[in-house]
C-alpha cells in the first residue's frame, strides 16, 4: 500500500530569514507504521507537491495552525480524485472539529501502537470517520521508537551547503501551564520522559551533529536532566532546546554534553532574567529569547524598555511574537470571554500578526510594536549574522572535538533545494 | 491543590471535548428557587478540556444531574488566583448567560462580577 504522507506549506513571517527545519511530527509518525505501508513524505516547504503522483491513501500531517487551510485544500484535490485522506498531527488535535469537516478520517493523540488498526480498517474500506485516543491515559512512552528520519530528502535541508539541525524528543507532557501554551492540551499534564537508553539509543543513528531537542521544557525533572546530559556527552552532539534548569549543575552538564543555544523566555526587565541569562552565558550555553508581545500587563513603554533590555543583557538572538490565542490555551479563554478576538481566520495565526484587541494599545499599534521589536533588535547585525556567529561558534567547538562536517559544497549555490537568485 | 477553598464543594470530573477526562470544582448554592452554580477551573490540575471551553456542555450536565432548571440557574466561572505573579492570574468570576432551547444549552456569554457580587449571590 502506498501512503503519501504531506506536510503541508505556510507562508513565513515577513522580513525574517527563512530556516527551514526537517520536520519532526512526520518522522515520528512514520516510525509507528506497520510495515506493510510504503511511505512517500512531501514537506511543502520545500518541494512540489504532484497530486497525480500515485497513492492510495494520503495522509496530512498539521503541526501548525497556519497549516491548517492549506491542509484541508490539499484533502480535497485528493478526494475530489477519490483518495481517502487522513489529517493527524498537533494543529488536527487543536481544530479536530473543523478538521473532520474536510477530511475522510483524523487521528486524535499519539500513534504509537495505534496504526495498525487504522490501515487495516483502511484495507477492509471500512475506515472510521474519527480515531480518538485523546480519551485515553496518555501513553508509556517506552515504547516510542526512533523517528524515521529515513523519509525526508537530506539536500532540502541545507542552506548554502550547510545543514540545518535534525529534531529530536527526550519526553512528553508538560507539567507547567503556561497562558498561551495548549502542550499540556495535547500531551497531557504528567511530564514522560523516555527511558535515557531509547534517547541516547536513538541520538546514535543521527548523523547530523546538530540538533534542536524539541521538547517544550527540559526543565521539568532535575535528576533526569542531569541524567540524560551525561549519557549525551559522549556523543559529541551539540544541540539547541527551550528551557534548561540553570541550577549549576544542571548548566555545567549541559554544556559538556554540547548545550550550544536555548529559549529562554523573556518577559520582564528584571534582574532575575538578567542574571539567568548571564548564567548561561557563563557556561558558554548562547541564549535566543523568546519575547511575546500583546500581553495584559504590558503598555507600550514596557515593550519598549523590554528592547532596550534584551540589547543590554547581550541576548545572542531574539525572537519576538504577537500573543495569539490558540484554541485549548487560557489566553484563548480569557480572550473569548471579553470578546476581544478579532479574527478567526487561522491562516491569521502565525504569532506575527495580531489577531485580538489588547489591552493598553490598539491592534494596530501592537502590529507596529512588533515590527518595531525586529527592526530594534537585528538594526546593527541582521538576524542571519548573528546566526551565522553561533554557527561560527560551533564549528569551533566540532573542530576540536573532531566531529566537524564540512558544508556541501555542491549545495552552497542553493537554499533548501532552491538555486539563490544572486 | 491550588484553588480549594470556600468557593469549591467538591472536584467534580467531567468527560471534555473527545471524551478527554477533565476536572473542576464545583460548588451549588440553591437559593428560593434559583441554583447558583459556580465552577472552578483547575490549571494546574486539570487534564482536559477547560470550563469556559465546555461550558454549554458542563452546565447542561450539572443540572441533569443535579435536577435543576437551566432557565433557573445562575452559572458562574471561576479561574483561582495562581502563584503567578502575571495580572491575568489574579482570581475572576464571570456570570455565564445561554440560550436554552429545551434540549441543550448554547450561546454562551461572559460577565465579569466582582468577588463580593459572588458571595452575595451565594449567601442564605
Amino acid at each position: 500500500m502506498k501512503f503519501k504522507l504531506i506536510y503541508p506549506r505556510w507562508e513565513k513571517l515577513v522580513g525574517q530569514t527563512i530556516f527551514n527545519l526537517p520536520p519532526h511530527g512526520p518522522v515520528v509518525f512514520a516510525a509507528a507504521l506497520p510495515d506493510f505501508v510504503e511511505i512517500d513524505f512531501i514537506d511543502e516547504n520545500v518541494q512540489p507537491l504532484d497530486f497525480e503522483d500515485p497513492a492510495d491513501f494520503v495522509g496530512i500531517s498539521m503541526m501548525l495552525t497556519i497549516q491548517l487551510k492549506r491542509g484541508w485544500e490539499i484533502a480535497h484535490e485528493y478526494q475530489k480524485r477519490g483518495i481517502k485522506v487522513i489529517f493527524g498531527g498537533i494543529a488536527t488535535m487543536l481544530h479536530a472539529e473543523e478538521s473532520l469537516q474536510h477530511a475522510d478520517s483524523i487521528f486524535l493523540g499519539e500513534v504509537e501502537g495505534r496504526l495498525e488498526q487504522v490501515f487495516e480498517d483502511f484495507k477492509q474500506n471500512r475506515l472510521k470517520k474519527v480515531y480518538n485516543y485523546l480519551n485515553q491515559e496518555p501513553l508509556d512512552v517506552s515504547i516510542v521508537g526512533p523517528a524515521r528520519r529515513d523519509i525526508l530528502t537530506r539536500e532540502l535541508y541545507f542552506h548554502k551547503g550547510v545543514q540545518m539541525v535534525d529534531l529530536f524528543h527526550a519526553s512528553r507532557g508538560c507539567r507547567f501551564n503556561c497562558y498561551p501554551c495548549a502542550v499540556s492540551f495535547l500531551g497531557g499534564r504528567v511530564f514522560r520522559p523516555r527511558p535515557i537508553e531509547k534517547s541516547i539509543e536513538e541520538l546514535e543513528t543521527i548523523e547530523n551533529n546538530r540538533l534542536f531537542i524539541v521538547d517544550n521544557s527540559l526543565a521539568q525533572d532535575t535528576q533526569w536532566e542531569k541524567d540524560l546530559f551525561k549519557a549525551m556527552i559522549p556523543l559529541k552532539k551539540n544541540w539547541c532546546s527551550h528551557t534548561i534548569e540553570d541550577k549549576p549543575e544542571v548548566l555545567d552538564l549541559a554544556a559538556q554534553a554540547g548545550a550550544w543555544y536555548v529559549y529562554q523566555a523573556i518577559f520582564d526587565t528584571s534582574d532575575y532574567i538578567r542574571k539567568r541569562i548571564q548564567r548561561y552565558h557563563d557556561v558558554g550555553i548562547s541564549v535566543e529569547g523568546t519575547i511575546l508581545l500583546g500581553m495584559d500587563n504590558q503598555t507600550e513603554d514596557d515593550i519598549k524598555r523590554l528592547i532596550d533590555f534584551l540589547l543590554e543583557i547581550n541576548l545572542d538572538l531574539a525572537e519576538f511574537t504577537v500573543l495569539t490565542p490558540f484554541p485549548h490555551t487560557k489566553a484563548h479563554d480569557d480572550l473569548k470571554k471579553e470578546h476581544r478576538i478579532i479574527s478567526n481566520d487561522w491562516n491569521d495565526y502565525n504569532a506575527g500578526k495580531v489577531v485580538f484587541k489588547p489591552k493598553h494599545m490598539s491592534p494596530e499599534r501592537l502590529q507596529e510594536l512588533y515590527h518595531y521589536a525586529w527592526d530594534s533588535f537585528y538594526k546593527d547585525e541582521t538576524q542571519e549574522q548573528k546566526m551565522f556567529g553561533l554557527i561560527m561558534k560551533v564549528i569551533e567547538k566540532e573542530m576540536d572535538d573532531g566531529t566537524y562536517q564540512p558544508r556541501r559544497r555542491d549545495l552552497a549555490d542553493k537554499s533548501f533545494g532552491r538555486v539563490i537568485q544572486r | 491543590m491550588k484553588g480549594q477553598d470556600q468557593f469549591v464543594e467538591e472536584i467534580y470530573h467531567f468527560k471534555g471535548e473527545w471524551g478527554i477526562p477533565s476536572l473542576c470544582g464545583l460548588k451549588i448554592v440553591k437559593k428560593n428557587e434559583n441554583a447558583i452554580i459556580l465552577v472552578t477551573e483547575f490549571y494546574d490540575i486539570n487534564p482536559g478540556t477547560s470550563i469556559t471551553n465546555w461550558n454549554t456542555h458542563l452546565a447542561h450536565e450539572i443540572c441533569q444531574k443535579h435536577r435543576i432548571d437551566p432557565n433557573r440557574m445562575i452559572f458562574i466561572e471561576r479561574t483561582p488566583k495562581t502563584s503567578s505573579t502575571l495580572s491575568f492570574y489574579q482570581e475572576t468570576f464571570d456570570r455565564v448567560t445561554f440560550a436554552w432551547d429545551g434540549e441543550s444549552l448554547t450561546d454562551p456569554q461572559w460577565e465579569r462580577i466582582s468577588k463580593a457580587e459572588v458571595i452575595k449571590l451565594m449567601d442564605k
